[in-house]
């Protein structure tokens, strides 16, 4: 699709890439939230950046009082009108619909003259006073639109905010290609955020909710939501175990990173084990070796079934010595598994330490020996229910530091509401990546609250699909 | 009309339209951005369009006004001559 950089620092990322090219689109916003500077900085960039000569089409504000407004940006409007690389127009709402529909008047000489590639007009609030009667208003914008979209014009058409909350939206959201709502929102008390939404873009995938601006001496930047700060020194040493989950894939910056803790927090309703197949599944295929502790829920039939479903072979996986698995409840496992079955039932915390040291680190330093990677999967909820809080709270910085030490990914799955909000942040802060899922009324989401590169997801559905790898965050 | 309102009214138009150098306006719509009354303005913009200042585009009350930017070179370096 032919895309049109808005020239706003992270605008184009929400719109996963720019303003389909030709679109008419609508950005309204209450006085003070930055519609005038917003137009401008998507027509000077336009032209500085990417040699796109535009209009601006002003119905109150008088130009030079743009001009001057505009300089505070270093954005030297007067020098592009010479270069014909711009026009601040004034004139009336009536005189501009007359010129457009004119057969080679004004409106067509100014966009020859320029070879005009994009359009601002400010604003189109002034035709509902102009118009009257609401079938009149619909039937100017209407007409507004079909010039511009036969000139091609990529245009933003600026509107003082009309919507009541809760009222219908008005009719122009529907005719138009797009709309974008610019918002000062209260924050912490005493302060005021701004925000923009994209609520309306055909033709593009947009990252749905109020992403939070400013405007800087350069113009605004878009701070798109749910960003935090990368970790790119875990990135750059890492590679990147793909799980086939695409939005988990793509949230991760390409999969899971190697030598990482990865914390699933999943409510007693959640239906986890797709998520956690995929993820188990995917190391195995890439040859990694697997140190499991399953859950009192999860039966070793049912992990071997849950393999078996993404094409591993839990017994061949046994007899190969790529699987070994730690027992708390005395669990009856498949015969071909159970030279891979590492006791620790009926063992006290003291005994269980000593169990680790003697018998435990001496098999996974022997798979690093031969130079093959792990992957550790610990239902925490186990050793809480097991060893208790305090065992967590003093055993797992260690554990998980020795892992990652020796490039081991370790994937923790825990029920955050069961062992409390103090807790919670502490496995939070010891984890590199974070995924929770929940049940809600009728559907199940997952979010994605930490990440190693930075991104934070919006509650994603969580959707089963046919094939692999059986699930589908949407 | 005094001439020396009509002298003022001329000057405040051209004034409009050089710091305003894309505006296309009709009298009534030159009348709200300047404050004044459209029958005084009427005079004004026709001896403006005589002297090759603004150019009229149609006739009557839907006539258009447009500025016609004068052809000087504003940005020249000059250089003395060393003797």
């Amino acid at each position: 699709m032919n895309l049109v950089s808005s020239g706003i620092d992270g605008f184009d990322d929400i719109l996963n890439g720019g303003i389909p090219r030709g679109s008419t689109v609508i950005v309204e916003g209450a006085p003070g939230t930055g519609k005038t500077t917003l137009g401008m900085q998507f027509l000077y960039n336009g032209a500085v950046r990417e040699g796109e000569a535009g209009l601006y089409i002003t119905f109150e504000e008088l130009p030079e009082q743009l001009y001057r407004d505009m300089a505070a940006f270093g954005w030297e409007l007067k020098r592009l009108e010479k270069e014909n690389r711009l026009r601040v127009l004034c004139m009336s709402p009536g005189l501009l619909l007359e010129q457009m529909t004119e057969p080679g008047g004004l409106f067509e000489q100014l966009l020859k003259e320029i070879g005009c590639r994009r359009v601002v007009i400010d604003s189109i609030s002034l035709y509902r006073y102009d118009a009257g009667e609401r079938e009149n208003l619909r039937q100017t914008l209407y007409g507004l639109r079909t010039v511009l979209r036969k000139h091609r014009l990529t245009s933003l058409l600026l509107r003082e905010e009309t919507e009541q909350s809760g009222g219908e939206p008005p009719f122009e959201n529907y005719l138009f290609d797009g709309v974008v709502r610019l918002a000062l929102r209260p924050h912490m008390g005493k302060f005021r955020m701004r925000t923009l939404e994209v609520l309306k873009m055909r033709g593009r995938p947009i990252c749905e909710g109020e992403h939070a601006y400013r405007i800087l001496d350069e113009g605004i930047h878009v701070v798109p939501a749910r960003s935090m700060l990368e970790d790119v020194a875990l990135l750059k040493q890492s590679d990147q175990v793909a799980t086939g989950i695409g939005r988990l894939d793509q949230l991760f910056g390409g999969g899971v990173p190697r030598g990482t803790v990865l914390l699933v927090d999943t409510n007693s309703k959640a239906n986890y084990k797709y998520l956690v197949g995929a993820i188990v599944a995917s190391h195995l295929h890439q040859g990694d070796k697997l140190l499991a502790m399953l859950s009192s829920f999860n039966t070793p039939g049912d992990n071997e079934r849950l393999l078996a479903l993404y094409g591993i072979s839990m017994a061949d996986k046994a007899a190969a010595r790529d699987v070994w698995y730690i027992e708390q409840y005395d669990r009856h496992y498949p015969e071909a598994v159970q030279p891979q079955v590492l006791d620790a039932s009926c063992l006290d915390n003291e005994a269980y330490r000593s169990w680790q040291r003697e018998k435990l680190f001496p098999i996974l330093k022997e798979g690093l020996e031969q130079g093959r990677r792990w992957f550790l999967y610990y239902d925490l909820n186990t050793i809480f229910a097991e060893r208790g809080r305090d065992y967590v709270l003093k055993t797992l910085p260690s554990e998980t530091a020795m892992a990652r030490s020796y490039g081991m990914t370790v994937m923790l799955l825990c029920n955050f509401s069961e062992i409390g909000e103090e807790t919670s942040s502490f496995l939070e802060r010891t984890s590199n990546a974070v995924v929770r899922t929940w049940v809600d009324g009728a559907y199940q989401f997952a979010q994605v609250t930490k990440s190693p590169t930075g991104k934070i997801s919006e509650p994603l559905l969580v959707e089963n699909v046919a094939a692999y790898p059986f699930i589908r965050l949407v | 009309m005094r001439d020396e309102l009509t002298l003022r009214l001329q000057l405040e138009c051209t004034l409009f339209f050089e710091a305003n150098p894309y505006t296309l306006e009709s009298v009534q719509g030159l009348a709200l951005r300047l404050g004044r009354r459209p029958d005084h303005l009427e005079t004004i913009l026709g001896r403006l369009v005589e002297l090759a200042i603004l150019e009229r585009l149609g006739e009557g009350q839907r006539a258009i006004y447009r500025y016609i930017q004068p052809a000087v070179a504003a940005d020249s370096d000059l250089e003395w001559a060393r003797p």
